[in-house]
């Protein structure tokens, strides 16, 4: 077949037809989804038994005794707080270290999404193991919590360290915080949130040699540092090795950057092995340009295109299309060709590994178009059983729209372009005369509660689209949204 | 998550839970024995008391001695101060004979729950092995049992002190 990223044919030239797959096997979608939703589910049952697994580890222990006296109520309390809270700080590292289980299962956005609605429970609950076993402590000694504190951070070695790491876990969770994170840059947020590494290092060792449940040679010490060291390789493998590795063995390189309009552009690349990127379409990597006053800065694009494999003759392609959207995206339009990239993924459902059913709807704005581009591309299903909808201002914000029409044309999609000022009310997200008129979404698609629907562009318009997908009836597995504008 | 995959996760954690506790009722018991008779001992006279560790100077009246002569030297006994820990009172007994500690023996050790017990009787032997060898109380304490380690040894001190060792 021939490229859309071949050099001698132009960005928008007609693609060929895709090749001819297999056709869908009865239900092999209904099957996926079945599986992958057992597979959250497995994932989530897991999570919640880690933090009933700390508790059962203090009750073996014959933690429950303590709630005999005032003083061992306050440090029992203090202890099952500190242990539940250690438990979803692990957690919350194992959700943000990009683990393909985890994506493959739930998606990055929602492992994100569960990890931020993690971060505010595990302080609280940090906060009060502090307080509750400076007051048992304490209450045992005949001191005040205050003084008892001080006494605990001079006298009793690795101390001062959980003091220092319950500094630092304050400091990560208000910065985090969407409306702190507003007001600093995304690179001060995210030198902060690396010192979440530092919180849980100085926070471990005084769970170790203080507290007497992971006392040398208990079975509880041995789960305990499991699952420390369990989530150290995990971070290290998957978020440094990995995305190396990837890296290496990519050796991606930009060939040339292409203006698609006037704040649009896509980055072509080069690189080697891409068949085992094959199926990436619509994910998305975080890339880093290493050029200079760019390398320390990593941004989050999907793939405008499926990869094509290189040959012996020339080396394979990769593309990304991008909007000017900030000071980082501005630079990357004058990133010269000959540029070495490093990657980290790709992540994120928004793939054929979210279909469950064998139709397809695409509903796509702006930048949000072109990921759907590349899902066209090679997402199986029949002529005549996929729709796609494509809204703009005007033809001109219809990105890589002459791509996309000819992908439709080439495997029997119906196509349609939104096109005018938008509307308000509740379908926002249709032009204004086309809403004023009464239409909606099902003048556009028929049968779409048996279809999977993937949606893609700014969070307000994403959220009327999806307002009126569920109302038309498409249950949540169905329904397949990434946010783009992170 | 689904409600069938909710109600299995309700299930399991309740097991767990259930499993947990009964593997620490009988500890549980055990513990709650302890304690009482340590609440009793603990208030006899002349103890000092902080978060693990002291600074080490002997109170009023701890710091006893009493020398036996054995042929031609002279073995000493000094007791340190009673140190009390949220684990329990932790006192020792210092031998001393020919300006050389001999023995160190454990009066009381933290038993205040099954689990401080089991430490004490862990780091007991490893401490004493440990002064004995270097002939001070400045040794390093046992990760694990930080709390007994410098009880221990603040006790230790303190019956060094009263002995001028």
């Amino acid at each position: 077949m021939t490229s859309l990223l071949n050099p001698d044919t132009s960005a928008d030239s007609m693609p060929a037809p895709p090749p001819a797959g297999r056709p869908p096997a009865v239900d092999r979608f209904r099957t996926q989804s079945r599986r992958r939703l057992a597979r959250a589910d497995l994932l989530g049952a897991v999570g919640w038994l880690s933090g009933v697994a700390a508790v059962a580890l203090w009750l073996a222990d014959g933690g429950a005794s303590g709630f005999s006296s005032f003083a061992g109520t306050m440090t029992a309390l203090g202890i099952v707080a500190g242990l539940i809270g250690m438990d979803l700080v692990l957690l919350m590292l194992l959700l943000a270290a990009r683990i393909p289980v985890v994506d493959n299962a739930i998606g990055h956005d929602r492992a994100l999404e569960i990890h931020k609605s993690l971060g505010k429970p595990a302080l609280y609950l940090l906060l009060a193991h502090g307080l509750f076993v400076a007051i048992g402590y304490g209450a045992a000694e005949g001191l005040d919590p205050l003084s008892e504190s001080i006494s605990l951070w001079i006298n009793v070695p690795d101390m001062w360290l959980a003091f220092v790491s319950m500094a630092l876990f304050i400091a990560v969770v208000v910065t985090s915080l969407v409306a702190v994170r507003r007001k600093f840059p995304y690179e001060f947020w995210y030198v902060v949130h690396l010192l979440t590494y530092a919180a849980v290092g100085t926070a471990i060792p005084h769970q170790f040699s203080v507290g007497g449940l992971f006392a040398e040679g208990t079975w509880q010490r041995w789960y305990w540092l499991a699952l420390c060291i369990g989530t150290g390789l995990a971070l290290a493998w998957f978020r440094v090795y990995q995305p190396l590795a990837a890296s290496f063995r990519h050796q991606l390189t930009v060939s040339r950057v292409v203006r698609v309009s006037p704040d649009v552009f896509s980055i072509e690349m080069t690189g080697r092995n891409l068949e085992r990127l094959s199926g990436a379409g619509g994910r998305f990597f975080l890339w880093r340009f290493l050029a200079p006053g760019q390398w320390w800065q990593s941004h989050p694009f999907s793939l405008s295109a499926e990869p094509v494999p290189g040959d012996r003759n020339r080396p394979g392609k990769l593309r990304i299309t991008v909007r000017n959207l900030g000071e980082g995206s501005a630079r990357l339009a004058r990133i010269r060709p000959g540029t070495k990239v490093a990657i980290e993924g790709p992540y994120g459902l928004f793939s054929t590994a979210a279909r469950s059913r064998d139709d397809v709807v695409m509903i796509g704005a702006g930048i949000g178009i072109t990921p759907l581009r590349s899902l066209l591309e090679t997402t199986p299903f029949e002529p005549g059983h996929a729709t796609v909808l494509i809204r703009g201002h005007d033809e001109s914000e219809l990105f890589l729209g002459q791509e996309i029409m000819a992908l439709c044309q080439a495997r029997g999609v119906t196509l349609f372009h939104l096109l005018g000022p938008r509307s308000h009310g509740d379908h926002a997200w249709l032009p204004r005369d086309v809403a004023q008129a009464g239409f909606g979404l099902h003048s556009y698609v028929q049968g779409i509660a048996d279809a999977d629907v993937y949606v893609c562009g700014p969070s307000p318009w994403a959220a009327s689209v999806i307002r009126d997908v569920e109302l038309a009836g498409v249950p949540a597995e169905q329904l397949h949204y990434e946010r783009f504008d992170w | 998550m689904r409600i069938r995959a909710a109600l299995a996760t309700a299930v399991a954690s309740a097991g767990i839970l259930l499993a947990g506790w009964q593997s620490g009722a009988h500890i549980a018991e055990t513990g709650a024995a302890t304690t009482t008779s340590l609440s009793s001992s603990a208030t006899s006279g002349g103890t000092s008391s902080g978060g693990g560790t002291n600074t080490g100077s002997p109170s009023s009246g701890t710091g006893s001695s009493s020398g036996t002569s054995t042929g031609s030297t002279t073995a000493a006994t000094f007791d340190g101060t009673q140190v009390q820990t949220r684990f329990g009172t932790v006192q020792v007994r210092v031998t001393i004979q020919d300006g050389k500690i001999t023995e160190v023996t454990p009066l009381q050790l933290t038993d205040a729950e099954r689990k401080s017990a089991q430490i004490s009787s862990r780091a007991a032997p490893v401490l004493r092995s440990e002064v004995l060898q270097a002939q001070s109380a400045n040794v390093q304490t046992i990760g694990g049992a930080t709390v007994t380690s410098d009880a221990y040894l603040t006790s230790l001190q303190a019956a060094l002190d009263a002995a001028n060792f």
